[in-house]
């Protein structure tokens, strides 16, 4: 403007004064040119001054952010051995392909998920989408996995290719690998990748949005103790995402070690007799150490691989599993409850011997069935029945042949046709029956079990509003039928505690935690829930006569030549009656061994099986292998003759 | 008298120091900012630093060898000249070599030419010898409008590389000349209102879709923080890191850790600013202003227009690209290629300016005056 104005001043002037005036123009226009040459510096050492001097901490810190980055260092999850140190699990190397949005340059995408749908059979459009999303949240520098379980091959070349490919990464994750498979898999569990609900929970935990965590089995129950102690690493990154040097690390703390109280080798024994055993059909077995509740053996027919899960889900076997009308993936020993017929009877037996309803020379005749008429209208009879005529029996006698008459009597008693019995009535029954951990949670370690049903007058009206107890409800639940629901774990832990007399164990299938030293984290030492509020004086009655079952009675299909096994089979109704007034029935025996000197219980359930005929053998030959087994082992190591403690 | 057509032989030799010392600032930022890419000078003749060196030697010799002959041997080349280095612009156009998008390099024997660097000067000089020739009609539409279409001709051609940065360059050199010629204030006006109206318009029309989201970003680096976005906010890292004393040389977390780009090009300011601080970039910034006004005094000393004309030519163009380069790296302006003069790495640029002060020493040392000076 000052220019102009002059300019336009001059030419008003006459013309020497415009010639005079040149030079002094020129000076001036030189003087300006100088003041913006320092007007220009000024606005740049301005600006200057803000960033550096004004907002200086503000930019050093975020200089300081820019290079280090805290990243967590993932412990080696804890490993599982059997009882005798066989490694039941491993740990290899899982790889996946990831992609750091942030580090995906924009122009490139195209290109980038175009060359990753090539190598890795991903759909383009999905990874493109992935990426946006993650370069929109508040998080971009996180990998995602875009596809896991990538076979060496695959993960080799892609390695090579990383070069021509901003932001694509190949994880390198430890992941389980089960030697056993299906063996074990119903006691194991596998791992899997976090979800977003369990990474929201434990994200302050130490756990990655890539981790993998316990999902099912000991690998779940166990969590805590396997995943060990994420640690940190203070790493100086360039810009491109290399890690430069470390400056500080806090080590992580690996997974502590599990031994499991499971026999590998009696468990693929007991897999291959079952299987055997059942066929087709959904089984359990439990064998227990009756000392101490350790789980020596726990196998639920039909199995699953649990390696189907290490890695990449092999979904089309996952299919097939959600397919199959077994559920393979559900443990029937402890997740599915069952009526337990005859071997509850342990529990009838020993209540009314403890509660003074019965002793060991309590005769009662069964003559095939009673007859009971209903309380209001006489004129209705129900029958009762048993399963044949066995005449008079005594207590031990009732035990061996199983008669449902007896346990009618001793369950409900009988007054009638000039009769005077007293039984324990419901009320009793129901709290012994809780006394030896049904109803509820045994408490094992491991997820996903099944709390089974103790009925009483109460539960049935609420269960069944305006339909009362009955008479027939106490004796159906005598003999095991009825309302009542098990597990076959549970009763495993009622046959325990007969055997050992009277103490309540909580089943475990770990004995021991250790660290990766072998410094003994959570020592092996008996849980002991309560006691069942039976004497051992009446529990030896209700054994011997066990014994007597197997020797003499209808538990006879169990009798070895080389141990001496005490137990009691159960054949349990379910279902819809068949035209023949029959219903289908679950096989069941409950026993221990050997039975003088209880050392191992086991519980055998066999869908569709009848007890005598499928459970019974089964049983004793899971016993007989086991305890010839530790007797040839004791032999072997020159020990104790008994050397039926592991 | 004799004496009185005998050139003076001045030579400005804190002209010649402020020009070395800052080539000696610009090789050591380069130094420092190539260590994370070339480790120790070892690699000899290809590491950037002694590169260069070897082109400030060049340089150097050129300035001494320019002022030596008398400038006004320029004026009948400078048509010539002028036309070469639109030919290697057109060139450039057709066969160059590409970077970030643009193609502004030529290679010849090896080295990459960049002939936007060259034409300025050219253009400088050629609008110096027309507005010279002209000085008695400078007032007159034809003269004015011809000196605007010699700097429109190479502005043009290096818009369209793209490189607007440059072209705004031999906007501001003519800007500058035309003003000290003592073009009608009228004219100017014009102009200053048309380019104030339609450079917006011009932009959004012309520019290059990367020009447009440069804009946006430079708006707000934080919507593409890994992308375009990067340089903007690492170089305010950067420099804002800095403090007053800086780092230390070569310890600049940033630069040596590559969190910037063309650290030794565009961004070398950021460099000195991180490693030396506030204090470092003042020495820098007084540096330029002696420089800058040891040109502004040769235009206030020659004899003759042509000179004095050339003299403001080139302190224009070397303030115009000092304020926008540094202008980019403290966030004052939109990215915008353009080097620090006599800092950035790169020979071309360099060596031309090196020669064009070496033209100024000539325009001092080549006064014909009577009397004492």
């Amino acid at each position: 403007m000052g220019i102009l104005a002059g300019n336009r001043r001059k030419r008003w002037r006459s013309e020497p004064q415009e010639v005079a005036d040149p030079k002094r123009e020129l000076q001036l226009k030189l003087w300006l040119l100088r003041i913006g040459i320092l007007v220009a510096f000024a606005i740049l050492t301005g600006q200057l001054a803000r960033l550096q001097l004004v907002r200086g901490d503000e930019y050093q810190q975020r200089a300081e952010f820019n290079q280090l980055r805290i990243e967590p260092v993932i412990p080696s999850r804890g490993l599982i051995y059997d009882r005798n140190g066989i490694p039941v699990v491993e740990n290899v190397p899982g790889f996946s392909a990831a992609i750091v949005a942030a580090d995906v340059p924009k122009e490139r995408q195209l290109e980038i998920v175009g060359a990753l749908e090539r190598m890795l059979d991903v759909p383009a459009l999905e990874t493109s989408l992935k990426i946006d999303a993650a370069r929109a949240s508040n998080d971009p520098f996180t990998p995602l996995i875009i596809k896991d379980g990538l076979d060496r091959d695959t993960a080799f070349y892609m390695r090579e290719q990383l070069g021509e490919l901003p932001g694509v990464q190949v994880l390198v994750q430890s992941v389980r690998r089960y030697p056993a498979g299906a063996e074990l898999a119903h006691i194991l569990g596998y791992t899997g990748r976090i979800d977003s609900e369990e990474y929201a929970e434990l994200k302050d935990a130490g756990y990655i949005n890539s981790d993998y965590l316990g999902k099912a089995g000991v690998e779940a129950a166990y969590e805590e103790y396997l995943r060990g102690a994420t640690g940190q690493k203070e790493i100086e990154k360039d810009a491109i995402g290399r890690e430069l040097r470390t400056l500080g690390e806090t080590p992580s703390r690996p997974g502590y070690d599990l031994v499991l109280s499971v026999d590998l080798d009696l468990q693929k024994r007991v897999t291959e007799l079952t299987k055997a055993a059942a066929g087709d059909n959904q089984a359990a077995v439990v064998v227990m150490d009756v000392h101490t509740g350790e789980v020596l053996s726990l196998v639920s027919l039909p199995q699953y691989d649990d390696n189907i899960f290490s890695g990449k889900t092999d979904e089309v076997r996952l299919e097939q599993y959600l397919n199959d009308p077994r559920k393979p993936l559900v443990n029937h020993a402890l997740a599915e409850q069952y009526a337990p017929g005859s071997i509850f009877k342990q529990i009838t037996g020993s209540a009314a011997l403890e509660e003074g309803v019965a002793n060991p020379s309590t005769t009662i005749t069964s003559n095939g069935f009673i007859n009971v008429p209903n309380q209001y209208d006489p004129s209705i009879i129900y029958t009762f029945r048993d399963w044949r005529v066995l005449g008079t029996l005594d207590f031990y006698g009732g035990v061996a042949m199983s008669s449902d008459v007896y346990f009618y009597y001793l369950s409900g008693g009988y007054h009638e046709y000039g009769e005077n019995f007293d039984g324990l009535g419901v009320d009793r029954l129901a709290r012994y029956a809780r006394q030896f951990g049904l109803g509820r949670k045994t408490g094992i370690d491991i997820a996903g079990e099944a709390a089974g049903v103790v009925p009483d007058p109460q539960w049935k009206e609420q269960t069944f509003p305006g339909d009362i107890w009955v008479l027939g409800d106490t004796y159906n639940m005598g003999i095991g039928q009825g309302f009542l629901a098990v597990t076959p774990l549970q009763m495993a832990r009622v046959v325990t505690a007969v055997a050992n007399g009277g103490t309540l164990l909580t089943p475990r299938v770990v004995r021991e935690v250790r660290d990766s030293q072998g410094h003994v984290i959570v020592p092996n030492e008996p849980q002991i829930e309560g006691s069942v509020g039976v004497s051992d004086t009446n529990l030896a009655i209700v054994r011997e006569a066990m014994r007597q079952a197997v020797q003499w009675g209808s538990a006879n299909p169990a009798q070895s030549s080389k141990i001496s096994i005490a137990g009691k089979t159960g054949t349990a109704e379910f279902g819809q009656r068949f035209a023949d007034g029959n219903y289908e029935t679950h096989g069941w025996f409950s026993g221990f061994a050997p039975a003088d000197d209880p050392q191992i219980a086991i519980t055998v359930f066999l869908e569709r099986g009848v007890g005598a005929t499928h459970a019974a053998p089964l049983a004793s030959k899971i016993l007989e292998y086991y305890l010839t087994r530790q007797q040839q082992r004791a032999d072997g190591a020159g020990a104790a003759p008994s050397g039926v403690t592991p | 008298m004799n004496l009185r057509k005998l050139p003076t032989r001045e030579f400005d030799p804190l002209m010649l120091l402020t020009a070395l010392g800052l080539v000696a600032y610009g090789a050591a930022l380069i130094y420092s900012g190539s260590l994370a890419n070339y480790g120790s000078p070892s690699q000899a003749l290809s590491h950037p630093v002694s590169r260069q060196i070897a082109f400030g030697a060049v340089g150097v010799l050129a300035m001494v060898v320019a002022s030596r002959f008398d400038y006004r041997v320029l004026a009948p080349l400078s048509l010539s000249m002028y036309v070469v280095s639109l030919a290697m612009l057109i060139y450039v156009l057709v066969a160059g070599e590409s970077e970030y998008g643009s193609s502004r390099w030529i290679t010849i024997a090896g080295t990459q030419i960049q002939p936007a660097e060259i034409a300025k000067v050219t253009t400088v000089i050629l609008l110096a010898k027309f507005l010279a020739d002209n000085e008695d009609n400078i007032k007159s539409l034809r003269v004015f409008a011809t000196s605007m279409a010699i700097a429109a001709v190479p502005a043009a051609l290096v818009l369209v590389e793209p490189d607007l940065g440059s072209s705004l360059v031999f906007a501001v050199l003519w800007f500058a000349i035309v003003v000290i010629a003592g073009a009608r204030p009228l004219h100017i006006g014009v102009v200053l209102v048309a380019a104030a109206t339609l450079a917006p318009l011009a932009i959004w029309q012309l520019a290059h879709g990367y020009q447009l989201e440069r804009f946006k970003v430079w708006i707000d680096p934080e919507s593409d923080p890994t992308g375009a976005g990067f340089n903007i906010i690492q170089a305010e890292t950067s420099i804002g890191s800095g403090g007053f004393w800086g780092k230390g040389f070569t310890h600049g977390t940033q630069t040596q850790l590559d969190y910037l780009r063309t650290q030794t090009t565009d961004y070398v300011f950021s460099v000195g600013a991180e490693e030396l601080g506030f204090a470092g970039a003042m020495l820098l910034f007084a540096l330029f202003i002696i420089l800058l006004f040891r040109c502004v005094r040769v235009a206030g000393r020659a004899d003759d227009a042509f000179g004095r004309l050339i003299a403001v030519g080139v302190a224009a163009f070397i303030v115009f690209q000092v304020f926008v380069n540094i202008g980019v790296n403290i966030r004052l302006m939109p990215v915008t290629g353009v080097p620090l003069p006599l800092v950035s790495q790169g020979g071309s640029s360099l060596i031309t300016i090196l020669a064009a002060l070496g033209i100024l020493q000539s325009i001092l040392g080549h006064r014909r005056r009577r009397g004492r000076a």
